[in-house]
């Protein structure tokens, strides 16, 4: 059984770095986007069951990614998990996101919250 | 006052900006809300990221410290604790220029001796530096504010290896700094606020901060034909130091 795939989208470097080492360290696969451009073109190559999401990100941000991966039948239930340094936690209801951390978040709390999203899911039709 | 004599001023009497605590008003005070939103969202990203590769260098195994992993946090955590740094050093001098709290000390400076020492602070990833100054021309302004202002245009001149110019010349009872290189984007010049692109560099305050420094200094920093114009006081009672003071 192959672990969960996570895309964690983030127009900062090292926030990237960072977040993939984290959850690659706990064996889950991780993508990368730097833009919700980017990210829906990595959801359509690489089905990912679970997005990480920064809100503020040149070309697309987060707020339209949601939006415009909502609008696809295929997608719209693919949980996302806000990581945003606004301090805003309003703004994961107003994508239907399933929880949001505020930058800078403990590593426990991102694992966790990435545990509990990835635990009860079914393989995604597709993948 | 000397001919070339230092202008103590005192605090509070510094130029007049739209940005004085005194002018405040509620579109003011709401510019200012969005502007401190972004610059705690600028500060917050280097600070996850050296509290992460921090707590992750003290999980691994000493062998994993000494490989290319531990090399990548290190760096890491450097890298963005430097960014607060700088964002937090440029912050704080916003904050006091916006208060009129920095005590000037205006007196004649060399634009070439001002340049030469803003392209000391700059950032390796700034490309190579072209000058073009006219010989002792002296400006009437705080030295060290004015180095500041160079070290932030050129760090946004130089950005991603372009090459920069910089260029001075004496213009009526001014002197006017051309830097040029990556061109201002549109509406560079205003206070970023959320939404506002990171700097993954920790220099998404250095235009905000030249602006204030402009004004301050009894200036003003303008974007024009891809350069940022950096306009300050010529020096009062004349243009040049005596040869041996300017070129020493």
């Amino acid at each position: 059984m192959t672990s969960p795939l996570v895309l964690v989208v983030d127009d900062d470097p090292d926030i990237l770095e960072a977040i993939c080492d984290i959850l690659d360290s706990e064996s889950y696969r991780v993508a990368r986007a730097r833009n919700g451009a980017e990210a829906l073109e990595r959801v359509d190559a690489e089905r990912p069951d679970v997005i990480l999401l920064d809100l503020m990100m040149p070309v697309m941000d987060g707020v339209a990614f949601a939006k415009a991966l909502r609008e696809r039948p295929a997608d719209r239930d693919v949980p996302i998990l806000i990581i945003s340094a606004d301090g805003n936690p309003q703004r994961a209801a107003s994508v239907n996101a399933r929880g949001y951390l505020a930058k800078p978040f403990d590593i426990e709390a991102l694992l966790s919250h990435v545990a509990d999203i990835c635990r009860p899911a079914e393989p995604r039709a597709g993948a | 006052m000397p001919l070339f004599g230092v202008e103590q001023v005192p605090e509070r009497q510094v130029a007049d900006h739209p940005e004085g605590e005194a002018e405040r008003g509620p579109d003011d005070a709401e510019r200012r809300g969005a502007f401190l939103g972004f610059v705690a969202h600028e500060v917050r990203n280097p600070l996850s990221t050296a509290l992460w590769s921090a707590e992750l260098l003290g999980r691994i195994t000493a062998e994993e410290r000494g490989g290319a992993r531990g090399e990548k946090l290190v760096a890491m955590c450097l890298r963005s604790i430097a960014r607060v740094r700088q964002l937090v050093e440029d912050h704080l001098l916003c904050e006091r220029l916006d208060a009129g709290e920095f005590p000037l000390r205006v007196e004649p400076v060399s634009a070439r001796e001002a340049v030469g020492d803003a392209i000391e602070r700059r950032p390796p990833d700034v490309g190579e530096i072209a000058l073009d100054i006219v010989p002792d021309l002296l400006l009437g302004v705080d030295r060290a504010l004015l180095v500041r202002a160079l070290d932030a245009l050129v760090a946004m001149a130089g950005r991603d290896g372009t090459a920069v110019r910089i260029a001075a010349e004496g213009a009526g009872d001014t002197v006017r700094l051309a830097v040029s290189g990556k061109a201002p984007e549109e509406g560079a010049l205003e206070d970023p606020v959320k939404g506002t692109p990171s700097d993954p560099r920790g220099r998404a305050l250095a235009l905000p901060l030249a602006r204030r420094i402009a004004a301050t200094l009894g200036g003003a920093l303008t974007a024009a034909d891809g350069r940022y114009l950096l306009t300050l006081p010529l020096a009062k009672g004349g243009a040049a130091l005596p040869r041996d003071v300017a070129h020493p």
